[in-house]
């Protein structure tokens, strides 16, 4: 009753009750916004701490401890014929004329008898490349920075025996040891130590194996996606089709590296471990992605585009190259990248048919084992050698910056593409 | 029933010629029995309340209900005394004879040059670029755009005014030259200004072409057709000169329509 007296004369907007409602809502939005704003900054944050990480693990595995070696090939009496060099078999021939032993001399006046035993069991290989790379080297004096032992290089790492600590010690005093950028990492493959290691045959892989899984999965994809969205007749047959597309998206990757290892490495016994066989073993698990989205890219192109194609006199086939596909290209190509996103992080499948072979050699082809980079990261966190630790903070770096291309090559495509209506 | 009146009846000549149409989708029949003569070189408006079937039947006579795949045609409808529904007949062939012009322009999202040189480029009617330039400056001065777009023909379509982009769809129906241009209330999505271009438009093109239009403004289908079919219930109630249906309707329901007593 006291009520209506005191808020005579106001309409219903200008009471007090209306009023705090208000402030009421306004408190509930501004409250939303805050909650909102605290997710993303606390996954910026959690995402930088990882990337920061990774980073500064990273950058060390980028770089290894050499020690620096001069040689003089004709002071320690080797003559080898230049045009021996030349020839495909030269690490061989110098692996018989001793080079091995010819290092090992040169390493032993130059950093002592106890240093020069720390040098990597296969360092002479890297000096011998170096060589058919450059058969000037073989005249004069040349310093050859050689990787040492792992233990030596924890040593100077501050790790390991106190007998390796000292001797990394006195060499690095000496300036003859120290950690440098490695750009052998970005060219070798795998190997035993982790000072001899490299990326480039895992990258090899997966450029390979991606390559296969982009051209079996994307045209296939698209042209199951353009019958089905614009020839299939709805019926239950279609339906049934979608409904394993869908459920063929959400089957687990181990799934179909079983497919692969029962059908694939039946039908091609020889090719084990090889990216054609891991390429399309991914593209099984890549094209129901494509699919998918490029059935919703389909979707999304107004029917009324279609509607004046059709009027002006273009066939179905017309309509489809010349407004529907350049229309829904850039949602398909999204559709792509994440599936290849996908493929390229994948392990399980590419364990069963092979992959996770020790391949020492970069993959000369399609059909070569190979080996691809996620996998690569799964064997070095594997090891127990400590130096592999830096060295997988590397790997893992690179395949990030791998797929930073990828989705930037994407982005860019679509951009080029993309069409407003 | 319907009723037709006699100038229609006796004038024997007609571009097409719907016999006995009934259109269904799925079980639900949105056309029933309509038979009707489109004479050459006038405008005919097809008039009714909503839903009373007026568009379904225009996207008849090119076949645009081909795709809808519940939509079931039955009847006959002649072009040139070919049926169109025939074996015989190419429906791609049909569409660049009997074009369309739709309710909401619909430009391609290409330039304003490849959207008239659509048409004419699939058919091979012009092959080189020069060929294909004199249709495109053609068509636009006929749809009375050439002077507002001919200096950023390779501006897309899709960034013209709504009015714009509307008569460069019909520039874009009349490229491929054809016989029969249908339009489907092609003002509606338009402000009075454009609206009166659009009239203008039609006015000027169809002495040179069999025009079809679907309105659902009386006053426009009075201002701009000389032939008039008013629509009611999927059912032809009257056709007749555009004049005479306006001021002398025959049937009670075309009268009351006219008057504005439903509609």
């Amino acid at each position: 009753m006291s009520d209506t007296v005191l808020n005579d004369g106001l309409g219903p907007t200008r009471t007090p009750e209306f009023a705090a409602r208000m402030r009421k809502r306004y408190r509930a939005e501004r409250n939303f916004k805050l909650l909102g704003l605290g997710a993303v900054v606390f996954s910026v944050s959690v995402l930088i701490l990882l990337l920061a990480n990774m980073l500064v693990n990273g950058i060390g595995g980028f770089q290894r401890a050499e020690v620096a070696v001069p040689i003089n090939f004709a002071e320690q009496q080797m003559v080898i014929d230049e045009r021996l060099l030349e020839t495909p078999t030269a690490m061989q021939t110098l692996e018989t004329q001793g080079i091995a032993d010819t290092v090992q001399a040169a390493a032993q006046t130059a950093i002592g008898e106890d240093a020069a035993g720390e040098i990597a069991d296969q360092a002479w290989r890297e000096v011998a490349q170096a060589l058919i790379n450059d058969t000037a080297l073989l005249n004069g004096e040349q310093v050859f920075y050689l990787p040492v032992s792992s233990d030596l290089a924890q040593g100077l790492a501050g790790e390991g025996s106190a007998q390796m600590q000292a001797l990394s010690k006195t060499l690095a005093e000496e300036g003859k040891l120290a950690k440098n950028f490695d750009p052998g990492f970005l060219t070798r493959a795998d190997a035993t130590s982790p000072q001899q290691v490299g990326i480039w045959g895992a990258l090899k892989g997966s450029i390979l194996t991606m390559l296969v899984t982009l051209a079996l999965a994307f045209p296939i994809g698209v042209l199951a996606a353009l019958y089905l969205e614009e020839y299939a007749p709805k019926n239950r047959f279609t339906d049934l089709i979608e409904v394993s597309i869908n459920n063929l998206a959400a089957v687990p990757s181990i799934i179909f590296g079983l497919l692969g290892l029962a059908v694939f490495l039946t039908i091609f016994p020889n090719m084990r471990s090889a990216p054609l066989i891991g390429g399309m073993t991914l593209a099984l698990m890549t094209m129901p992605v494509i699919v998918i989205s490029g059935r919703n890219a389909i979707k999304a192109v107004p029917p009324s585009i279609r509607d004046g194609a059709l009027a002006v006199g273009a066939s179905p086939v017309q309509v489809v190259f010349h407004h529907v596909l350049p229309l829904a290209m850039p949602g398909m190509l999204t559709g792509t990248i994440i599936g290849m996103a996908r493929a390229l992080g994948e392990t399980a499948p590419l364990l069963l048919i092979g992959m996770r072979a020790f391949v020492a050699n970069p993959p000369d082809g399609f059909t070569s084992p190979a080996t691809v980079l996620p996998m690569q990261i799964f064997l070095w966190s594997d090891e127990i050698d400590r130096g592999f630790v830096e060295r997988t903070s590397a790997a893992i770096i690179v395949l990030l910056l791998f797929l930073l291309l990828m989705n930037g090559l994407a982005i860019y495509l679509r951009n080029k593409f993309e069409n407003t209506w | 029933m319907t009723v037709i009146h006699d100038i229609i009846k006796s004038n024997a000549d007609a571009k097409m010629r719907a016999r006995d149409v009934s259109v269904f989708y799925g079980n639900k029949q949105a056309i029933n029995d309509v038979s009707i003569d489109i004479s050459p070189g006038y405008v005919t408006a097809f008039i009714g309340p909503s839903g009373c079937g007026k568009s379904t039947f225009l996207r008849c006579f090119n076949r645009m209900n081909d795709t809808i795949p519940t939509a079931r045609v039955t009847g006959s409808i002649e072009l040139d005394g070919e049926d169109i529904y025939g074996d015989r007949m190419d429906v791609v062939q049909l569409r660049a004879r009997v074009g369309m012009v739709f309710q909401k322009p619909n430009p391609f999202p290409k330039t304003i040059y490849e959207n008239i040189a659509y048409g004419p480029k699939i058919h091979g009617m012009a092959e080189k670029k020069s060929e294909l330039d004199v249709v495109v400056e053609r068509s636009l001065t006929r749809a009375g755009l050439w002077d507002e777009v001919k200096d950023r023909l390779d501006e897309s379509g899709t960034a013209l005014s709504g009015g714009q982009q509307q008569r460069l769809c019909i520039a874009r129906a009349i490229a491929v030259d054809p016989e029969v241009i249908l339009m489907d209330e092609p003002a509606s999505a338009l402000d009075p200004i454009a609206t009166a271009k659009i009239e203008e438009l039609i006015d000027e093109l169809s002495g040179r072409y069999a025009i079809v239009i679907v309105t659902h403004s009386m006053q426009q289908a009075a201002r701009v057709s000389q032939r008039t079919a008013f629509f009611h219930l999927g059912k032809m109630v009257e056709y007749g000169p555009t004049s005479d249906i306006f001021t002398n309707p025959i049937e009670e329901r075309t009268k009351d329509y006219i008057t504005g007593r439903y509609g």
